[in-house]
């Protein structure tokens, strides 16, 4: 209940904010604006991540949705494809005139241009090209595949015939009737373009290329085999009835025939936003450090404004403002800076979001599934949030800096000019070692299971919080015996100010420095963790990758190519004379515990004598246990399934329940669901496919394997095949386009916390006016005073650099050893980046000293 | 199943209609209705592969038990032939590309006043199938087979909102063929005939489900097998059409193909089936069909002719009939999947010269949305 204090508090506050906060922004406008864009980028990080990602895994490989229309269940087989057979079993479900039951077949096709080079990915969808006729999406957005609907027997099961979009003709300037190249499977299709889908209603994305189900099972050499059968409410008004969804899937459950199994699709985007989880969180993680950092700024930059306006604030108080209204003042001023930069932040986040949705899509596509990019949304909820974010900050932020101009006696700073109570708490370094003691116990917090199978580091997120903010709290410390120790050796007049005003440690050095170490050590750590990543990935190539050539299917190199090749074609170049042996691998996903894991097919006897691995633990340490098959494990896996020491996993396959055992276990960086790799034969026993993913092959002259390289390429134009050098490079390709996005944020954090050091350095020359000025009368000279400035902030970023390096090691530690353990299951091998990591001190000491420069010239420009 | 059944392929009185042999097939390669073919059962309900064309439609009046409801029911597959010039060499039994199927339910509630339908279009495969030895039909919601030792056919169809209607039906008559030597015209196009056979009379018993319960039936329904290349002459936009079921036990079927010009094709024809199952009939020069009222569609825009008077002279008696047909409801247009090829298919009453009721027909009214003619004329 607000008082009649209260509110005549508020009211004098509303007052002040005008006559005097407004003002003081018009004046210093620039701080100011630099103070909301801080809001922006920090609520733009936030806001564009959130819709990079979700746009970049929306569609999650339902790309039929563009044409069929959204559906509200799938019938799949439980790992691997459905037989087409299987559907006279589901005849009778589908005679309701109320649904519709629509199969789809779907897989990678990469275009090619006329020299045979890769142009692009497309996605290959094949549908029913009759039924879809009436599914009522298609109805309502008045598709077709034809204006003469007569002609239909000219391209039904056709094998060569297919529809795009308007964008895809416009892009690759092609016209209907003409052909473009495509290869899939390991062979090469030239696609005639029967028609244009999609009108005004009605957007179908430039990389989906569609033909009939038949055509598909050809050209993707799947024949009789289709991914899904989506079911499709004919009454669209019932799809958002959870009642009579309800009805439908008991009805549909009791129905469905053994073998095929039933899930909301809903569900499934589900399933997919699980598999990310892990990712999604890292990324919004680092997107939080942005405004978190952010947040400190603003405190910086209200507290200077404090300090600039304390004799005005005095003042007030002397003419009888109470504490309270300069409080609200100060908080309605912050809310005002969370507003606008919130706004601000919005818009920025939607178009960050257009540029990192595609870097996003990428990442997704080659490590999770196969995904398209939807349009990017700003939705209410992103703006609530966006909003939330921004003002909680700015209020959070604001709090100090105006609880101190609320407890300011009045007398004091008039006659004394700089006095401040300061942050009291910033010199109180219980507070810190407490926290450093509390982070380490965290670590202790054992990490959970989340639905997608991967365990969240919780222990480990919370650890590397309070590391970082006890660091913050004991580098005011360490900047004051640092201060004081090389006073001693301090020479000169601008040495020995610079070096005093740095030991005396008031609470706007230890703030400035403390906000520099979360940065600095945010940074350090990400270095350490990208380069020991790109490190452990470097020497697991050169170990495991020890074959001449390497083919797989054009345009693979992710997740969503797991189409596989033509047996055909695999066996006919393995045939080649000038090859020895070819280590073939076959992938498949089937299902452990109820998360997805891949399944691979090896020459078992090879991997155990030839093939060489870097081995978590070397075959013949486990033994593999009775009713159980012999495996070799990634170390993924057995983290995942908890055989680290040996036991028995259970597989969902085509053909039931199988059981392996890990008999060694490898290490691996291709996926964060492990891989269990059994003897082929018995891979194609338990999955029913022949089809292999990939080769090595080795040849009887290894110095031939350019020239032996370039022959097959002639020979199997739809196939890639590269040597050892080429393939490394793509995989590393694949690790930078996977870590853009985290350079992009880090960058991000590191200028704003560098933009952030000025601003320190602002208040704490504001607040030490009254000390310069006496010293200006005494002729201390104008370059002395600036060389002060520069190396004082010099200093500060010295320390911020030594404690923040510190801080930086254990979280790298904290990333390799614990959460990334945790979340992917790899351990990594730590490499200190130690070259990046002294350039970035050097780096970061000089934009100190220059900020320290300029700000001490802007500030005795102004006085 | 061997069984020759009772056909009449003499037509008794022909009047007007010059005798025109059609060609072994049509432009585009089909295969095109031989005259004097005498439809043998059980193949002649089968499938005939290779011709264009092809459906089987069965109407019907339900009235449940305690006949207090009263339904028209209208079920019919269409199956059409894909190109003969295009060779398809491939084996595709799930997903076939020779043939497609259309499948149209409709259900009138007579005393809710209510007509709910269904289209469905499949290619040959796991969503439609026929037999070519004997009637045995699924093609999406509708499944009808013939007994294996009589004539009596048993027909499922599902409706929207979960209806379903499963009846069994017992001709009352023998099947009939008609046209001359059994052919029946469809304009002055050599290629535009069809081998028309009909149940005029079946006996029908079954049970209905809607709305959640379930009501036992009986009636009355008709069945018509057409099997043609070109369905229609290409001067031809339309038709109307009726089949009626008399009290006194006989049965008119009656149509009016439509030129472009609006005037009906000399082919257009009145057949009358007496209580035996002989029949006559007469071309265009011996009806009218007038127009009483039109109804106007708020879907599509379209406007039927719904109530109708038919005058003919009947060609034994020398006597004018009259029947005038009045829709149990208005509302009785089967958009389907797409409104251009909307038509109006409706249970009526009949009524006689002196407006007594005389029996009661299913009236089908083409073309008026355009875009009927394009698609059956090949």
């Amino acid at each position: 209940m607000i008082t009649r204090t209260s509110r005549e508090d508020v009211k004098i506050a509303w007052l002040l904010l005008q006559r005097s906060t407004l003002r003081q922004w018009i004046t210093n406008k620039w701080s100011y604006l630099l103070i909301i864009a801080i809001v922006a980028i920090g609520v733009g990080s936030i806001n564009g991540i959130r819709q990079a990602s979700r746009a970049a895994s929306a569609n999650f490989g339902l790309f039929n949705e563009a044409v069929s229309g959204r559906s509200e269940f799938l019938i799949e087989a439980p790992v691997g494809p459905i037989r087409e057979a299987q559907l006279f079993d589901l005849t009778l479900i589908s005679r309701s005139t109320d649904w519709h039951m629509f199969p789809i077949l779907e897989g990678p096709l990469t275009q090619l241009n006329s020299k045979g080079e890769v142009l692009r990915q497309l996605r290959l969808i094949g549908l029913d090209l009759i039924s879809v006729a009436n599914l009522p999406d298609f109805i309502k957005n008045d598709l077709s595949f034809s204006e003469d609907r007569n002609d239909w027997s000219s391209w039904l099961g056709a094998s060569n015939r297919v529809w795009v979009s308007q964008e895809f003709l416009v892009l690759n300037d092609l016209v209907i009737g003409e052909e473009f190249v495509a290869s899939v499977a390991g062979n090469v299709h030239r696609l005639s373009i029967a028609g244009v889908l999609g009108n005004a209603q009605t957007e179908v994305p430039d990389n989906l290329v569609i033909a009939d189900l038949t055509s598909v099972q050809e050209i993707l050499s799947r024949n009789r085999e289709i991914d899904r059968i989506e079911l499709i409410l004919n009454d669209r008004s019932q799809a958002s009835d959870p009642d009579a969804l309800e009805n439908l899937e008991a009805y549909l459950r009791a129905q469905l025939p053994q073998g095929l199994s039933l899930s909301a699709t809903s569900d499934r985007a589900a399933d997919r936003a699980e598999m990310t989880k892990a990712f999604r969180l890292n990324l919004t993680i680092l997107s939080l450090i942005a405004i978190v950092v952010g947040a400190y700024l603003i405190l910086q930059a209200l507290d200077s404004s404090v300090v600039r306006r304390r004799s005005e604030i005095a003042t007030f108080k002397t003419l009888g403002v109470s504490s309270r209204s300069i409080l609200i003042c100060l908080l309605f001023e912050a809310s005002l800076i969370g507003i606008f930069g919130s706004l601000v932040g919005i818009i920025l986040g939607h178009l960050f979001a257009s540029v990192a949705v595609h870097i996003l899509a990428d990442t997704v596509n080659a490590l999770y599934f196969a995904t398209s990019v939807e349009s990017i949304q700003l939705t209410s909820s992103d703006m609530w949030i966006g909003g939330g974010v921004g003002l909680f900050f700015s209020l959070l932020a604001g709090w100090l800096p105006a609880r101190d101009a609320m407890l300011t006696p009045p007398a004091q700073i008039l006659t004394r000019g700089d006095w401040s109570p300061g942050f009291k708490w910033l010199r109180t370094q219980q507070i810190g070692l407490g926290t450093l003691i509390l982070g380490s116990l965290t670590l202790l917090i054992p990490a959970p299971i989340i639905s997608g199978g991967s365990r969240l580091p919780i222990g480990g997120f919370l650890t590397a919080g309070l590391w970082i903010f006890s660091a913050a709290l004991l580098s005011g410390g360490l900047l004051v015996c640092c201060s004081r120790f090389l006073q001693r050796f301090s020479f000169g007049a601008v040495t020995k100010l610079a070096f005093s005003r740095l030991a005396d440690g008031s609470s706007r050095h230890r703030l400035a420095v403390a906000g520099l170490v979360v940065s600095v050590g945010m940074v350090t750590g990400m270095l350490q963790m990208v380069g020991s990543f790109r490190g452990t990935i470097e020497k697991w190539f050169d170990v495991r990758f020890q074959a001449e050539l390497y083919v797989a299917e054009r345009g693979s190199g992710g997740a969503s190519a797991l189409n596989g090749i033509d047996p055909v074609v695999i066996d006919s170049l393995c045939q080649h004379p000038d090859i020895i042996y070819a280590d073939t691998l076959y992938l498949t996903h089937v299902e452990a515990l109820s998360s997805k894991t891949v399944l691979i097919g090896i020459d078992y006897e090879a991997w155990s004598n030839q093939i060489q691995h870097i081995w978590h633990t070397p075959p013949g340490v486990l033994e593999a246990q009775a009713g159980a098959e012999p495996a070799y494990v990634s170390e993924t896996f057995a983290r995942r399934f908890n055989v680290l020491n040996g036991g028995i996993v259970r597989l969902k396959t085509p053909v039931g329940i199988q059981r392996v055992s890990p008999t060694g276990i490898y290490t691996d960086y291709g996926n964060e669901f492990g891989a269990a790799a059994i003897d082929k034969t018995l891979w194609s026993e338990w999955t029913q496919s022949y089809r292999p993913t990939n080769t090595s092959l080795y040849l009887k002259e290894p110095e031939r394997a350019n020239e032996i390289r370039d022959l097959l390429r002639l020979q199997y134009p739809g196939l890639d095949i590269r040597n050892t050098k080429e393939l490394r490079e793509v995989a590393l390709n694949i690790f930078e386009d996977t870590f853009r996005v985290t350079t992009a944020l880090n960058a991000m954090a590191i200028s704003i916390a560098l933009a952030g050091l000025i601003l320190g350095i602002i208040a704490i020359f504001a607040e030490s006016s009254s000390t310069w000025l006496t010293l200006t009368r005494l002729g201390f000279p104008f370059p002395y005073f600036i060389w002060t400035a520069g190396l004082e902030c010099a200093g500060i970023a010295f320390i911020a650099w030594i404690a923040g390096t510190v801080v930086g090691l254990a979280l790298g530690w904290l990333l390799i050893y614990v959460i990334n353990v945790q979340s992917f299951g790899w351990t990594l091998i730590w490499e200190l980046p130690l070259g990046s990591m002294f350039i970035f001190g050097i780096l970061l000491v000089i934009s100190g000293l220059f900020s320290g420069l300029a700000a001490g010239f802007f500030w005795h420009r102004r006085r | 199943m061997k069984i020759v059944i009772l056909f009449f392929l003499i037509v008794r009185c022909v009047f007007s209609a010059d005798w025109i042999q059609p060609p072994k097939s049509t432009e585009l390669g089909y295969p095109v209705p031989q005259p004097d073919t005498i439809p043998l059962l059980p193949l002649a309900h089968a499938a005939h592969l290779g011709y264009a064309i092809e459906w089987w439609y069965w109407v019907g009046h339900l009235n449940s038990l305690d006949g207090d409801q009263s339904y028209g029911f209208q079920s019919t597959v269409f199956r059409l032939e894909g190109d003969p010039g295009v060779h398809h060499s491939k084996d595709f039994p799930v997903f076939g590309d020779q043939q497609i199927f259309l499948a149209h339910t409709a259900l009138s509630d007579v005393a809710g006043g209510t007509y709910i339908h269904s289209e469905r279009i499949y290619r040959e495969g796991w969503q439609a199938r026929v037999s070519t030895d004997r009637l045995d039909i699924a093609v999406g919601g509708i499944v009808a087979e013939i007994s294996q030792d009589s004539e009596c056919i048993k027909l499922q169809m599902a409706l929207p909102e979960g209806g379903f209607l499963d009846i069994e039906m017992l001709p009352s008559k023998p099947l009939m063929a008609f046209g001359e030597r059994g052919l029946s015209r469809k304009g002055a196009d050599p290629a535009a005939v069809s081998w028309y056979w009909t149940y005029p009379r079946l006996l029908l018993t079954g049970t209905l489900k809607l709305g959640g319960e379930s009501i036992e039936v009986k009636g009355t329904g008709w069945m018509d097998h057409e099997i043609s290349s070109s369905q229609l002459s290409s001067k031809l936009v339309g038709w109307d059409w009726a089949a009626i079921q008399l009290n006194d036990g006989s049965e008119v079927k009656a149509y009016r193909l439509r030129n472009k010009d609006g005037g009906a094709d000399p082919w257009s024809a009145v057949y009358w089936i007496d209580k035996i199952g002989e029949s006559c009939n007469v071309y265009a020069d011996g009806f009218t069909w007038e127009t009483d009222s039109i109804w106007e569609s708020r879907t599509t825009g379209n406007l039927y002719p719904t109530s109708v008077t038919i005058r003919a002279s009947h060609p034994l008696t020398e006597k004018e009939m009259i029947y005038r047909l009045k829709p149990l409801i208005d509302g009785q247009e089967f958009v389907g999947n797409r409104p251009e090829n909307a038509y109006w298919e409706g249970a009526c009453e009949v009524f006689g010269s002196d407006d007594r009721v005389i029996g009661r027909a299913y009236l089908e009214l083409a073309g008026y949305g355009g875009g009927l003619a394009d698609r059956l004329t090949k």
